[in-house]
């Protein structure tokens, strides 16, 4: 399993009385695009933010590059039971922060989009490259750091450039129409030089045609950098056309995965997800 | 336009140089005084040669001031005896204003050197940076000439001594509320903590003993030099916010405004104890330390603060200051360790907040814990507000026009008034805390985002119309 970029292992995540996400276990390999599809409230979102760090989960582990970056069980007691005759059940919590989850390269965009609403487009994608700075406070007030800042900006311009929002780069971020807000997010993502990107619902508010250049988007980036790339999404038509594999997430439980095709014939998908929804 | 401006450089040159050097040579007024009275009139009159020898004997006692009274009144009495053509007029005048020609004359010099130099630069960035070395050496040169004609202690530079200390309190407070986004309420603590520092290492040695009467004359008995202890005096706030913001800041971000404010009272609690009265004077007023007198000082300081400030902001360290305060998910996402950066922007806030209660100390040349209420940190929030957070330049402008407001231009509001023989009603003590208020309540309602909202007012928007669409909001 050399080339496995993103290993979930049994992630289980408890708030009070609801599991949204229920013993979940994937494995993403290197330059792939894996999707993670399912109704509303199916715990899709609550699966990135286990793996980005922003909430540790009640159990479960997440390898990143063979790395473990976040594990947790749930109390002593319970970690007999849980580890059973595992030898190799961790000994220590790990719950990395977001900000480190990010520097070893890992971007994510978010459902809710969260832009820094007070500042201009390239400002906000200038943020993301504050990463790949590395000087101190001095050197940063009184500007010795001036080459570092100008390739930082010259970075910053190319990923609007990537992304086809050179033109509004002066705009505020928030006056933006949705779509663009969108690609904001993706160009700040990728202002991190991550090698994986996590996608949450990038063709949210999209209309058909955007969203089939979304698609086109996606492929040209994965490999343009070498992208391996997790997203979640509800529109079809996209998730079928791009992904090489796809999870299918039901009350917070894995009930099925495959190529595109088998996730689309599968019975309990259809009764889960498709029946109900749109096709 | 090049050329224009080495010539327009070249006059101001001359000028300056004519500034510099009248000034220089209408030093000497005991030769001037020659020229004035000339010897045989002097001896034909015993009162006038009295009246000579009396300014002769200011000068040699060094006091100027005095010479030049004497010469007016001498100048008064004997019209007609005095001897005053174009030249010694001139000598006479620049002598009088000695300090302000010759202020006048280096600061006409430097601008005519900036202008120079703008001429041979192509890039906009360092004609900017030539604007700006022009219009802060006006800025010096201005508040000299100005003390210098009203008084160091008049109203006027009573207000701007007070107001460039609170444009500074307002700024540091404006990095951590206005632009980091975190809610702090310790500003009078650090304040406090500053002002303490500084005031215990700079009292004088020989004073010490008188100023701690009631502890054996103190435990410090060395005087550190004014700059090092205002240093000292930031580094100890720093230190304190360090230790709060250690525990504090890992929580959600609601919890640093209950600590420091918190802090503030224990502090201010702490530094009245008794036991430590040796260090602190107990509940004593501390007095006797290094103070200023002209209003360059604080001015200097404050300008050098803000001005590390204002880079701070605009670095990218400020950036993530500012992506923290739009959203702490999406800046942690982008790599940003919340608590680092968090810990730094509240670190160097108190910092320069301990700077600028030092400087308070100094205006008011004692300091007493007691008076370092959460009124006083209310009242730099109320400027924070005003101005705009997360603007500098509104801090700054709101701090001059609170203080100008609260301590003089409505003072008369305080005076029992008689317009003829009607006496004006309301108009008695604490009426003008009443109007202040309102005038407060007035300007937070119509200006919600306070009077610069988060733009600055810059030098680009006085320079060229502001461009349509942009940076709005
Ligand atoms: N912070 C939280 N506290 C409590 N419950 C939560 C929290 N976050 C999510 N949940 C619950 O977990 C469940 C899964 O939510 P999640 O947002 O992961 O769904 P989703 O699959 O992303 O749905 P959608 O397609 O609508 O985005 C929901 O029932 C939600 O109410
Ligand atoms: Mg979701």
């Amino acid at each position: 399993m050399a080339d496995s970029m993103l290993k979930l292992n049994n992630i289980t995540m408890q708030f009070g009385g609801v599991i949204a996400v229920d013993d979940f276990s994937i494995v993403v390999k290197q330059n792939e695009i894996v999707a993670i599809i399912g109704p509303n409230g199916a715990g899709k979102t609550t699966a990135f933010n286990c793996v980005t760090g922003i909430y540790p989960p009640t159990s479960g582990q997440v390898f990143f590059e063979n790395r473990l970056i976040v594990s947790n069980y749930p109390n002593k007691k319970m970690k007999a039971l849980y580890a059973g005759g595992n030898k190799n059940f961790p000994k220590e919590k790990v719950c990395l922060t977001p900000d480190k989850i990010t520097r070893l390269g890992m971007a994510r965009t978010f459902q809710n989009i969260r832009l820094f609403k007070s500042q201009t487009v390239f400002e906000n994608v200038l943020i993301a490259t504050h990463l790949h700075q590395k000087c101190n406070l001095f050197s940063a007030v009184f500007r010795l750091n001036h080459q570092q800042e100008q390739a930082a900006r010259k970075h910053a311009m190319d990923m609007l450039e990537v992304v086809g929002l050179l033109e509004v780069k002066d705009e505020l971020a928030t006056s933006l129409p949705y779509g663009q807000q969108r690609r904001l997010e993706i160009a700040r993502a990728l202002a991190t030089k991550p090698k994986m990107l996590l996608l949450d619902e990038p063709a949210a508010g999209m209309n058909p045609q955007e969203t089939a250049e979304l698609a086109q988007f996606i492929r040209q980036i994965k490999e343009r950098f070498r992208l391996t790339v997790l997203l979640i999404e509800h529109h079809m038509d996209l998730v079928m056309s791009i992904s090489d594999r796809i999870y299918v997430l039901d009350f917070g439980r894995l009930i099925a995965h495959g190529t595109p095709e088998q996730v689309q014939d599968d019975p309990k998908v259809i009764a889960a997800y498709l029946g109900e929804d749109e096709e | 336009m090049k050329v224009f401006k080495i010539i327009l450089s070249l006059l101001l040159a001359i000028i300056a140089c004519l500034l510099i050097f009248f000034s220089i040579n209408a030093l000497d007024l005991s030769a001037l005084l020659k020229e004035i009275v000339p010897l045989e009139t002097m001896q034909q009159d015993a009162g006038l040669e009295k009246a000579v020898k009396r300014i002769n004997d200011c000068l040699a006692d060094g006091n100027q001031n005095r010479a030049l009274r004497s010469l007016n009144r001498l100048l008064d009495d004997y019209p007609d005896k005095v001897h005053l053509d174009v030249q010694t007029k001139l000598d006479l005048f620049f002598y009088r204003n000695n300090k302000v020609m010759l202020t006048l004359g280096v600061y006409v010099l430097f601008f005519s050197a900036a202008l120079a130099v703008s001429a041979f630069l192509k890039q906009q960035k360092h004609q900017t940076a030539v604007l700006v070395a022009i219009l802060v050496a006006s800025l010096y040169a201005g508040i000299y000439i100005v003390e210098d004609l009203v008084g160091v202690n008049s109203m006027l530079m009573t207000v701007l001594k007070k107001g460039a200390i609170y444009a500074l309190l307002a700024v540091s407070m404006n990095l951590l509320n206005g632009f980091t986004g975190l809610f702090s309420l310790g500003q009078a603590g650090f304040m406090l903590v500053g002002a303490y520092t500084y005031a215990i290492f700079t009292i004088e040695n020989t004073s010490r003993a008188q100023v701690y009467q009631y502890y054996q004359g103190g435990l410090v008995q060395f005087t550190l030099p004014t700059l090092v202890a205002i240093l000292l005096a930031g580094l100890a706030a720093a230190f304190f916010a360090f230790l709060i913001g250690l525990p504090v800041l890992r929580l959600k971000s609601d919890y640093l405004a209950i600590a420091t404010l918190g802090f503030a009272e224990i502090i201010r609690a702490v530094l009245q104890y008794d036991g430590l009265g040796r260090i602190t004077n107990g509940s004593n007023l501390l007095r006797k330390f290094t103070t200023f007198n002209t209003a360059l000082f604080p001015f200097a300081v404050s300008g050098i603060c803000i001005a590390l400030i204002a880079l701070l902001i605009h670095s990218t360290y400020g950036r993530s200051f500012k992506a923290i305060r739009d959203d702490e998910v999406a800046a942690e996402a982008m790599g940003i360790n919340l608590f680092v950066y968090k810990q730094l922007a509240f670190v160097i806030s108190s910092f320069f907040a301990g700077i600028g209660g030092a400087l308070l100390a100094m205006y008011q040349t004692t300091v007493q814990a007691a008076a370092f209420t959460s009124a006083m940190t209310y009242e730099i929030l109320l400027i924070v507000v005003i101005g705009g957070m997360g603007s500098i330049s509104g801090s700054i402008l709101a701090s001059f026009l609170f203080i100008a407001s609260s301590e003089w231009w409505l003072r008369f509001l305080d005076n029992v008034t008689y317009i003829g023989t009607f006496k004006v009603p309301f108009f008695r003590s604490g009426f003008r805390m009443v109007v202040f208020s309102v005038i407060i309540m007035v300007v937070v309602l119509f200006y919600r985002k306070g009077i610069m909202g988060d733009k600055e007012f810059g030098l680009k928007s006085l320079m060229e119309p502001r461009k349509g669409g942009k940076r709005r909001g």
